[in-house]
């Protein structure tokens, strides 16, 4: 215990203290403790639709990528040799380039003469090119894209202590495939999704690059409402009012997860 | 909040410090094209003062905050500004009136430029015209109206009404819309109601600069500082001339008050404004000039607000309308456009 005091008191100064006064600017009006600051974000109509369209996206996101992760780690564990090395290496290399470089692609793919374009109007599903950019739709495929690597990583490290023969043995005892994905694999990979879950979820609430990019003003989220307030009106009470959400949305989601892991078992 | 500031006025007070004995001149300008400006001004001006120059940058609210957190002993002694933010630091009383006796290019200074704010708070250095750059191979643009036109429908991005080219830009659709109202109220409504007709609403000319070179945008309100990045691209862009006029600004370069560093800041000042540096400025293309003084020729101009004629013609908004006026323009603009 007393080994471990060095730790915790470098880590309560670098890191619970600057938190600490950075989240007291939301409780500090006009010099004076309040929750003023707390019920102004509650009642303003704009702050409303951002929070709850950050919500929504976050959960899309994680929803979306749980999906596409247990397809992909399910076909990755069951590669051999190199080419499950092959395979993860292109899901873990998105992760090796830049979230601003990754997120400019995305405006030229998504764009009126991008390839996403060229082919809804050469498939002749549209006459004309629709607008993607500065949409909701832009900001789930952007954070998607960013986050999706590490539901799959999460996923895949689970999988890996699957036994394969729980897979067969459900199988053989009459299982069809939604029972073996529902009542064994889910079951027994429950905490890789929580923790992707969790990496996805708070990634997605928290990113600010990718919705400022590609959603720009109109599509504004908790994190580029944050940036607003402190860069464009110097509010630092609204600032804090936000950071301290985010967090509790973060706390709260990973709570919720493990809750619901723990339920199921 | 407050430890760091006061961690920060601590700094200014060291810097406060040093800057006296060393004969250094603390300057804050916009972040963009510092170097050309060192270049064009700042270096030069160290050889002929025989001192340093001292760059900050930011955004003008971390560059007003830096002015007000450090009133007491100011780190910056010069600071180049709009004429909204000039005013609202003079009353709060960050800044000093200037002695114009000590300005020798004062009388060259189109009128507009010898006293925005007023008690001669601030000076005039350079001007900038806001009108729609549009792609004239799709497009013809004559009105400012034509933004909400059904031809441009989808096609068009506005400026964010937090940047300077935002409110300028609804002065100008609510003059033609026949309104003259400094609330900006049925423009605002108007710009909501056909929300989804708008790609978006950008806050950086370079953030517009790409859009409309990938063809996500064919028009669009900027300002003329921004034109160079249109006028040399592959695709077609043109600068309207709309029938309701352009709009317009100006910056203003300002003294901080009881900064102890006042002969080096005039020298400084009159240096930037004296006809040699604003021609050296206007021909690296980084300023307008706001000297009557200033001949250039008119492949040099073109890309510039250059000209008495064209200057006195652009419709600004007076800064203390906009200080106002903007914490209500703001509020309808996230009530009605972005919710």
């Amino acid at each position: 215990m007393a080994l471990a005091l060095p730790a915790a008191v470098f880590t309560a100064l670098l890191f619970l203290l600057p938190v600490i006064i950075l989240l007291s600017e939301a409780f500090a009006v006009d010099g004076e403790w309040s929750l003023q600051g707390y019920v102004d974000f509650a009642t303003t109509p704009l702050n409303q639709t951002v929070f709850l369209r950050t919500l929504k996206l976050g959960f899309l996101v994680a929803f979306t990528s749980a999906i596409i992760g247990y397809a992909c780690a399910f076909c990755i564990v069951n590669l051999e040799g190199k080419s499950r090395g092959r395979i993860f290496g292109l899901v873990v290399l998105p992760l090796m380039i830049s979230p601003v470089a990754r997120t400019y692609a995305w405006i030229v793919i998504l764009g009126r003469t991008g390839i996403v374009n060229d082919t809804i109007v050469g498939l002749g599903l549209s006459d004309t090119p629709i607008r993607i950019l500065f949409t909701e739709t832009a900001v789930f495929i952007g954070l998607l894209q960013l986050f999706l690597p590490l539901m799959i990583i999460s996923l895949v490290s689970s999988m890996e202590n699957l036994p394969r023969d729980v897979i067969s043995a459900a199988r053989v005892l009459g299982a069809n495939w939604v029972q073996v994905f529902t009542k064994v694999i889910l079951p027994l990979t429950k905490d890789g999704l929580v923790m992707g879950g969790t990496l996805v979820f708070t990634g997605s609430l928290t990113a600010y690059i990718t919705p400022a990019i590609l959603g720009g003003s109109r599509v504004l989220m908790l994190e580029t409402l944050l940036y607003q307030r402190v860069n464009v009106a110097n509010d630092f009470v609204s600032a804090g009012v936000i950071a301290t959400i985010l967090i509790v949305m973060c706390f709260a989601a990973n709570l919720l997860l493990k809750r619901i892991a723990k339920a199921r078992s | 909040m407050k430890n760091t500031l006061a961690v920060a006025a601590a700094c200014s007070l060291i810097a406060g410090v040093a800057s006296a004995q060393d004969e250094t001149l603390t300057i804050s300008v916009y972040a963009f094209g510092v170097d050309a400006m060192s270049e064009a001004i700042f270096t030069p001006f160290e050889e002929v003062c025989g001192c340093e120059v001292v760059i900050e940058t930011g955004n003008s609210v971390e560059r007003m905050a830096k002015i007000e957190v450090n009133a007491a002993d100011p780190l910056i002694d010069v600071a180049v500004m709009s004429t909204q933010d000039a005013l609202q630091l003079a009353e709060q009383g960050l800044l000093q009136p200037l002695d114009v006796s000590r300005i020798s290019s004062y009388d060259d200074l189109y009128p507009s430029a010898q006293d925005p704010i007023g008690n001669h708070h601030a000076l005039g250095y350079g001007f900038y015209a806001t009108s729609i750059v549009y792609r004239s191979d799709l497009v013809e643009i004559d009105s400012w109206n034509d933004l909400f036109s059904d031809e441009l429908r989808g096609r068009v991005a506005l400026p964010n009404i937090t940047g300077t080219q935002g409110p300028l830009t609804l002065y100008m659709l609510e003059r033609a819309r026949g309104g003259d109202d400094l609330g900006f109220e049925a423009t605002i409504d108007a710009i909501g109601a056909h929300g989804d007709d708008f790609v978006t609403f950008y806050s950086r000319s370079s953030e517009l600069a790409q859009l409309m070179m990938q063809e996500e945008v064919i028009a669009a309100p900027a300002g003329r500082f921004a034109w160079s990045r249109f006028a040399g691209a592959e695709l077609p862009f043109a600068w309207a001339e709309p029938e309701e006029g352009q709009a317009g600004g100006m910056n203003v370069i300002t003294m901080t008050a009881g900064n102890g560093n006042e002969d080096l800041a005039y020298q400084f000042i009159d240096y930037w404004l004296s006809t040699e540096v604003q021609t050296r400025v206007a021909e690296a293309g980084l300023d307008s000039p706001a000297n009557m003084r200033v001949d250039l020729a008119p492949e040099v101009a073109e890309p510039l607000t250059y000209g008495a004629d064209l200057i006195n013609s652009l419709n600004m908004i007076a800064p203390a309308d906009i200080i106002a006026n903007r914490d209500a323009w703001l509020e309808r603009w996230n009530e009605n456009v972005l919710n």
